[in-house]
């Protein structure tokens, strides 16, 4: 690839540091001292990675290429490379996971008593893992990172995880492994039709109709197992209640974005015919998350389980997003992607703080919080509603989009996804009603929120109602990446695709040149 | 909010709302006069122009539309602000203050605003915060009459919104500037019916008397100032020259005070009062001329500091003998001689006594009406003058703190320093503008030509009040107070109360309880069920596939294990035979 042979390390490579400074901390951590002195240590390592992802504020806005490209060949017979790169896909998701490593180090502090250090430790590689799948460009490094995710997400379930922890960890190993070694079917499938394993270059390879089917439904497995979408989903209920506070979030604000990430990565620009053909039985799997996902998330009685259905609702609008093939559908996808991860992963980590107080997920054990707790229903509160998706907080930006895409696309579409959000708000606010004004109370010997508490609710609370309220910075910084996407895909999926755009944000011109080969993927000089 | 130099005095109450439930121990009371100083400070530096103009949602709202007319209502809501604060310091419910200092918050976010949005952001954010300042009372009393507060100011607030969105629609912005009364539509009468329901125009005015007196005693002296005056602002600014509000406004000075000299509770008395003080506001803005818009606007700054003066005393008053009906009190002045002469300096103010701030402002209103010949409206504002003299300044006093049938014999609680510091700085101030009217008529927004004390306004006001005080004399016993209940204009909300209700009732009702069973027996036991369903669906049905399967390879492999039986018999004994199959296959069949 001459256009990339000059590439070199001569500017601080970003996202390595971000990927790699993980691993090189949790070698650090096993040599702490005592369980105290390893938690502050992570606590450190992961504010020292927040620090390492502020130059990714200089993001371009309205530029849709990849940037901050890092390119050095690894195996060039065959034409395998080391690449990362963040475009308006990935910053976002890469943005959240990096907030998302102290506020899981601080909701842990007591609720993990034992074998501290190993879990501070699996930590730090869940991290490295997700941040490597979310900007790796190259399809191996992708696998490698894919698979390296599932190590310590299992020993998370299965070494410190509740009653049924053998079951939840293996189950989630094992549905997960299925899907990703048909993934890599796909990959060197593809490499034997392409020649490269180089995500842009594979987006570029126009394969043959009939392979782009097979493809696809390779691909859409393993993505489909991970997002979950129905049917695949009943891993994500046995993990998310098994797994602790810390691994719950993980799960929910990370690992499920890695599979509609995946969609968006892979099978729309690799294999758009398959992706459309298929699109009209991946549109109904997603309709049927949302409305079953609602359904048995209204008959719960664990907190944690409730919320882990609601999660395969929510994911089912994302889904349902990306194959309605419109910006406003894109726009939604990615906006209900982090939003999720950030409402979701909140309201786990306030089961996880009710838990430490009552030792019991049980919704009948925790009513009546109310009148003891004022700061824990205000967080609850706060974050019930973005879940339902309430007009003012980010949520409602996310599925409001997403159903403007679907009603656009198709009205019937429209109307089957709507009841989905009259679910949300039933079993939420039927939780809500509970947890806060039950009768009779069980918090009255509770303390409410200690400062350590505070500390990680609020900035989740304060980017709940900032993305709710100004989401147009996140649009600006998503749209230009999504409309490439969009027309590369509209481009080579043929005229089939008719699309109705609904006038959107305004959009954000370029005042600055084409940017410089070093730090993005731009023409050649 | 801040925009090159200007600070909007909104942020600093906003600040110390957010940060009030944060902070612990005792010191916090002390952080409680700090933003009305900030405040005070900005209003003073502040230049006219137009600051902080944002584009939200593909709106623009202009947040700080500074000129000579809100200056005024500014600078005056900063200082009573101040006093308000100081007066409030002892308190120590925390909630009090925060609701006061949103309170003040949407006061000055309405004086400033450029557009329709943000004021209407504002006003309901002071509807809401008032609102509280009546429930924290926490009484049944009150909490019911906050209630009855809240639904009349959220009517109001609806109509306001009605009237803005449908201008929006016809006009195509939401810029908020005067309307001419001759191109007026439905809209923007839509709009001053909303700014009438705050202002207290008779007959939507029944919330002040009822809602006022139910305050907290801090919380009343704030309320005082800012809603009505708010009110007066907008609708100077949008509404000048109303023939409609000239008429209503006198007959509101009238209205006020014939309630006013009839009633037994002491707040209640002010409370309508303040109705008939906005009377003659909303009258110098219904005239129109430069010089009854610079009364209005010298009344509104004088009648804030008169009238929170007014309420301080009768708070204190309150506060000590636990009852404010004047039947019930009576010969306090020997007890509690400083709030007796803090109220009275208010008093003397609002009658219009030389000296004091009244006189410089009412007289000027009164005058321009009388100029711009509308002479029986002037008229009928010093007959209001007659008996704002005689309710509140001599019927209160005196059945309240001198004689009267009982002389209330009961404890008095001590009257903490702080309310004394506030009623001075107002009684202060109140005395400096009557002394010198010059530091009063710089801020009013034209120039001002009339000057208060010339031989003849002096004698005028004299004779006023010296024949007011002899009417009193000749007329006391029919003057004294008794427990009872005046019915106002409430009597035909609440007709209309019971109008709604009773559709509520009866076909409403019955309807909605039809469909709730409905709503109860198949949909919500149909959710429910499906989500039962579901459940059990996702349990026995999908994982019970997978996780058969799951068992069933572990158990296969189990199967498959006992072939490790170890003997190398065995083996070789399998490899012959499957030797034999292959080579028999490989012959016949392949």
């Amino acid at each position: 690839m001459p256009e990339f042979a000059h590439l070199t390390f001569d500017a601080w490579p970003v996202l390595t540091a971000l990927v790699f400074f993980p691993l090189a901390a949790c070698l650090a951590v096993p040599l702490a001292g005592s369980d105290e002195s390893a938690r502050r240590w992570t606590l450190f390592a992961s504010l020292v990675e927040v620090l390492l992802a502020l130059p990714l504020f200089h993001f371009r806005l309205g530029y849709g290429g990849y940037q901050f490209v890092e390119l050095v060949p690894w195996v060039p017979e065959w034409n395998l490379h080391y690449a990362m790169g963040v475009d308006g896909i990935s910053l976002l998701l890469v943005l959240l996971t990096v907030l998302l490593l102290p506020l899981c180090v601080l909701c842990s502090w007591s609720y993990i008593r034992e074998r501290v250090k190993e879990f501070h430790v699996c930590l730090l590689l869940m991290t490295s893992a997700c941040l490597g799948v979310f900007v790796s460009l190259d399809i191996v490094l992708f696998y490698v990172f894919w698979e390296a995710m599932l190590v310590p997400m299992y020993l998370l379930i299965a070494v410190w995880g509740g009653p049924d922890k053998k079951y939840a960890s293996i189950k989630f190993f094992l549905y997960t492994l299925a899907g990703s070694t048909l993934l890599l079917v796909a990959i060197v499938a593809m490499y034997l039709k392409a020649g490269t394993f180089f995500i842009p270059h594979l987006s570029e390879a126009g394969f043959p109709s009939g392979f782009q089917h097979w493809v696809f439904l390779c691909m859409a497995f393993a993505f489909a197992i991970k997002v979950p979408m129905f049917p695949f989903h009943t891993w994500l209920p046995a993990a998310h209640v098994e797994a602790p506070t810390a691994g719950s979030v993980l799960l929910a604000s990370i690992l499920l974005k890695m599979g509609t990430y995946g969609f968006l990565r892979f099978c729309l620009p690799m294999t758009p015919e398959g992706s459309l053909y298929f699109a009209p039985l991946m549109i109904g799997l997603s309709i049927a998350s949302i409305l079953y996902g609602g359904f048995i998330a209204l008959g719960q009685s664990d907190m944690k389980k409730l919320i882990a259905y609601s999660s395969v609702a929510h994911m089912g609008f994302v889904t349902l997003g990306i194959f309605i093939f419109n910006l406003r559908g894109f726009e939604g996808a990615m906006m209900q992607m982090v939003n999720h991860g950030i409402t979701t992963g909140a309201l786990f980590m306030l089961v996880g703080c009710i838990y430490e107080r009552s030792h019991s997920r049980q919704i009948v054990d925790n009513v009546g919080l109310g009148k003891y707790l004022p700061a824990y229903v205000f967080f609850f509160g706060l974050f019930s509603l973005s879940s339902l998706a309430y007009p003012g907080t980010n949520s409602f930006v996310g599925e409001l989009l997403v159903l403007i895409g679907a009603f656009e696309h198709k009205v019937l579409y429209g109307f089957l996804a709507v009841p989905g959000a009259l679910l949300a708000a039933a079993y939420m606010l039927r939780l809500l009603q509970k947890i806060v004004w039950g009768e009779p109370s069980k918090g009255k010997a509770w303390k409410d929120l200690n400062l350590r508490e505070w500390v990680y609710f609020s900035p989740l609370a304060v980017l709940v109602i900032y993305i709710g309220l100004a989401p147009g910075l996140a649009l600006r910084s998503m749209d230009p990446t999504l409309e490439q996407v969009l027309a590369a895909f509209k481009a080579k999926a043929g005229p089939r695709v008719e699309v109705v755009e609904v006038p959107g944000v305004p959009k954000e011109p370029i005042t600055e040149e084409i940017p410089l080969v070093n730090e993005t993927m731009g023409e050649t000089p | 909010m801040i925009d090159n130099g200007f600070v909007h005095p909104a942020l600093y109450f906003l600040a110390l709302a957010f940060v009030l439930p944060f902070l612990r121990g005792e010191g916090w009371k002390w952080l409680l006069p700090v933003p009305a100083l900030l405040a005070i400070w900005s209003v003073v530096h502040m230049k006219s122009g137009t600051y902080g103009v944002v584009n939200y949602l593909g709106l623009e709202l202009t947040l700080g539309r500074v000129d000579p007319l809100s200056i005024v209502f500014a600078h005056v809501f900063a200082i009573q602000a101040g006093i308000g604060f100081i007066y409030a310091l002892h308190v120590r419910d925390k909630a009090q203050h925060a609701a006061a200092a949103l309170y003040v918050a949407g006061s000055f976010g309405c004086t400033f605003a450029g557009d329709y949005v943000t004021l209407f952001v504002f006003w309901e954010l002071m509807s809401v915060a008032s609102t509280f300042l009546v429930w924290l009372n926490r009484n049944p009393a009150s909490t019911r009459a906050g209630f009855r507060y809240f639904l009349f100011h959220t009517l109001g607030g609806l109509a306001l919104l009605a009237g803005l969105l449908l201008r929006y629609k016809a006009v195509g912005n939401f810029a908020f500037g005067p309307v001419a009364e001759s191109s007026a539509r439905l809209y923007d009468y839509l709009v001053l019916l909303g700014f009438c329901v705050n202002a207290a125009v008779v007959p939507l005015h029944a919330w002040l008397p009822d809602a006022y007196p139910e305050a907290t005693v801090t919380g009343a002296v704030f309320m005082s100032a800012f809603t009505t005056k708010t009110a007066v602002y907008v609708l100077a600014r949008g509404f000048a020259g109303y023939e409609v509000l000239a008429v209503m406004g006198t007959v509101m000075t009238l209205y006020g005070v014939f309630y006013a000299t009839i009633e037994n509770n002491a707040r209640r008395i002010l409370a309508y009062h303040i109705v008939s003080q906005v009377g003659y506001m909303v009258a110098g803005v219904g005239i129109g001329t430069q010089m009854t818009l610079n009364g209005a606007c010298a009344h509104a700054y004088a009648h804030i500091l008169y009238k929170g003066l007014l309420f301080m005393g009768a708070g204190c008053v309150l506060y000590a003998a636990g009852t404010a009906k004047l039947n019930e009190l009576g010969g306090l002045a020997s007890r509690i001689p400083l709030v007796m002469i803090g109220y009275m300096i208010g008093a003397v103010s609002i009658s219009g006594f030389p000296l004091f701030n009244g006189f410089v402002s009412k007289t000027m209103t009164i005058t321009g009406a009388a100029q711009a010949h509308h002479g029986i409206l002037a008229i009928l504002m010093e007959v209001a003058a007659v008996g704002t003299f005689l309710s509140v300044g001599i019927k209160l006093p005196y059945f309240a703190f001198w004689g009267g049938k009982e002389t209330y014999t009961g404890t008095l609680r001590p009257v903490p320093w702080n309310m004394y510091l506030g009623m001075a700085i107002g009684g202060s101030l109140c005395f400096l503008q009557g002394i010198f009217p010059g530091i009063l008529y710089r801020l009013l927004p034209f120039p001002v030509s009339y000057v208060p004390y010339t031989a003849w306004h002096v004698l005028q006001a004299l004779l006023l009040l010296s024949f007011t005080g002899l009417g009193f004399y000749l007329l006391h016993k029919k003057l004294t107070p008794e427990a009872k209940i005046n019915l106002d204009f409430d009597y035909f909300y609440r007709l209309a109360g019971r109008a709604v209700v009773f559709v509520a009732r009866y076909p409403i009702e019955f309807v909605d309880n039809w469909w709730t069973e409905v709503y109860r027996r198949a949909g919500l036991r149909g959710m429910l069920g499906m989500g039962w369903l579901t459940s059990v669906f996702d349990k026995k049905g999908i994982d019970g596939v997978l996780d058969n399967t799951a068992y069933g390879v572990r158990h296969a492999g189990s199967i498959v294990t006992k072939i490790q039986t170890g003997r190398l018999q065995d083996y070789l004994a399998g490899m012959a035979v499957l030797a034999l199959i292959a080579f028999v296959l490989y012959l016949y069949v392949f």
